[in-house]
């Protein structure tokens, strides 16, 4: 999943969390689910690092990756 | 053996100079005005150009009131008379310019302005063509030269604003006439590269600042169909704020420079990080309420129970119990203490009543001898009567020798 996806599923439970009259069981258990992608999306954003490659076409339709350092 | 001059450095640009300054005299050229700076000492300096090369040239302040600054600027095109040099410091060929009048609005502003005009009519710059940027791309692909100082500029703001993407390079010249070519066929290879490996959610055609033929490959028309085709929607960024491209009308976003065009197409990690911080606010009040609710449900229902409990029925009791004893003893104890006091005060009454006491004191009683009534009178007494004194101690028997009264 792709912290675009994490941050839209993160806004769901919220609206969920919020608007519905849900069982305590139920919204303690979205809770957990939150507060876990939460976690998940606060480690991306902290570890993250630029990965920079330049693409090469060696011939049509045969692309070759490279590790692209920008100084 | 044949001897060699070796020539200086100076030499050789004196001579050359002197070689170009007699063989071409003075002349009139015609071209574009493609740079033009105007230094603080009042020389001039330009570059004139045509579809396949240029000069530098030069106005020395001395000669510049021919050069009226409104009339000449770039893009221009212009008649110079004047003649060839070297700069010998620099071993700089120049154009030394005695006379520079416009001829009209420069040719690639005419072809600028014909392909806009054409391209605005088939509708490729239309509003409705104009894609939204995503939100927080996963990938962005970028057409530009891995050298350029755009790249530098554009990787600096993404690792800054949002590390967590990743940068996919399709080099290119972005200038001159592989450019032209070369543009359109990157912008191409990301495109299938987004379709076929992995999927691009942006790519951004980008070069930095420069002159005006240094832009003019951001100006064909086949990157213009190219970026109009293109599936993954694209940023243009070229030059900077004042340069706009064909390119920039063609793409779904314009970005004045490359590192706008950073700024634009990625969210600012410090802004999602405060975003998830409220979100998770936002979650733990809810939960924290519901759960504060359902915690003084249980405390109401505790309290309910235990109303009932017999427990509490007898603690009741016992409280009633405790409460009428209390009320008993205290009446007790009231009643016992008034017929205390009252005890003392008859005790003091009859103490006082004592008819011994006052004898203790100095007083004595008087009767008829063998009487008990006190005299309380002088009465039938008379001279020779016996009487008996009582005092506190014993009796005295005694005869009256006289008898007077108070008022004698």
């Amino acid at each position: 999943m792709t912290i675009e996806q994490e941050l839209k599923q993160l806004e769901e439970i919220a609206k969920q969390l919020e608007s519905s009259e849900l069982p305590l069981e139920e919204a303690i258990a979205l809770f957990e689910q939150g507060m876990k992608l939460a976690g998940t999306i606060r480690t991306s954003l902290s570890e993250a690092k630029l990965r920079i490659e330049q693409v090469i076409e060696k011939t049509q339709g045969d692309f070759k990756l490279e590790a692209l350092d920008i100084e | 053996m044949e001897s060699r001059h070796v020539y200086t450095v100076s030499e050789i640009n004196r001579e050359a100079r002197a070689l170009l300054e007699n063989e071409f005299g003075t002349f009139w050229i015609q071209g574009e005005v493609s740079e033009i700076t105007r230094a603080a000492s009042g020389h001039v300096y330009f570059t004139l150009k045509d579809e396949s090369a240029e000069i530098s040239g030069v106005r020395f302040k001395s000669r510049t009131s021919f050069l009226s600054p409104p009339d000449v600027e770039i893009g221009s095109e212009v008649l110079a008379q004047g003649r060839l040099s070297i700069y010998e410091p620099r071993g700089r060929y120049q154009f030394i310019a005695t006379l520079l009048q416009p001829v009209g609005a420069g040719a690639l502003q005419r072809a600028f302005e014909k392909l806009k005009q054409q391209l605005q009519e088939e509708g490729l710059f239309d509003p409705v063509h104009k894609r939204p940027l995503p939100t927080a791309p996963e990938a962005i692909g970028i057409v530009t030269s891995p050298r350029g100082a755009a790249i530098r500029d554009v990787v600096s703001v993404l690792e800054r604003r949002w590390p967590c993407t990743r940068v996919l390079l399709f080099p290119s010249a972005v200038q001159g006439d592989a450019a032209l070519h070369e543009l359109p066929a990157a912008l191409d290879r990301a495109e299938r590269f987004s379709r076929d490996v992995h999927p691009l959610d942006l790519i951004i055609l980008t070069r930095g600042g420069g002159s005006a033929e240094d832009l003019a490959a951001f100006n064909g028309e086949a990157l213009a169909r190219r970026i109009h085709a293109c599936q993954v929607p694209v940023i243009s960024a070229v030059g900077h704020e004042i340069d706009f491209s064909i390119a920039d009308f063609a793409a779904d976003h314009r970005a004045p420079t490359p590192s706008a065009a950073a700024e634009v197409a990625v969210p600012d990690v410090a802004d999602v990080s405060r975003a998830l911080h409220a979100f998770v606010q936002r979650v733990v009040d809810r939960v924290g309420f519901a759960w504060r609710q359902l915690a003084d449900q249980y405390v109401y229902r505790v309290d309910a129970c235990r109303a009932r409990s017999p427990v509490r029925r007898f603690e009741t009791h016992m409280q009633r119990f405790d409460l009428v004893t209390t009320s008993i003893q205290q009446s007790i104890g009231l009643h016992w203490k008034a017929q205390e006091e009252r005890s003392k005060h008859l005790a003091e009454v009859l103490r006082l009543s004592d008819p011994w006491l006052p004898l203790a004191r100095g007083y004595s009683l008087t009767s008829r001898a063998g009487e008990t009534q006190p005299l309380r009178d002088l009465g039938a007494l008379a001279k020779g009567d016996e009487i008996d004194t009582r005092l506190a101690s014993g009796k005295i028997r005694s005869r009256i020798e006289e008898v007077t009264t108070n008022d004698d």
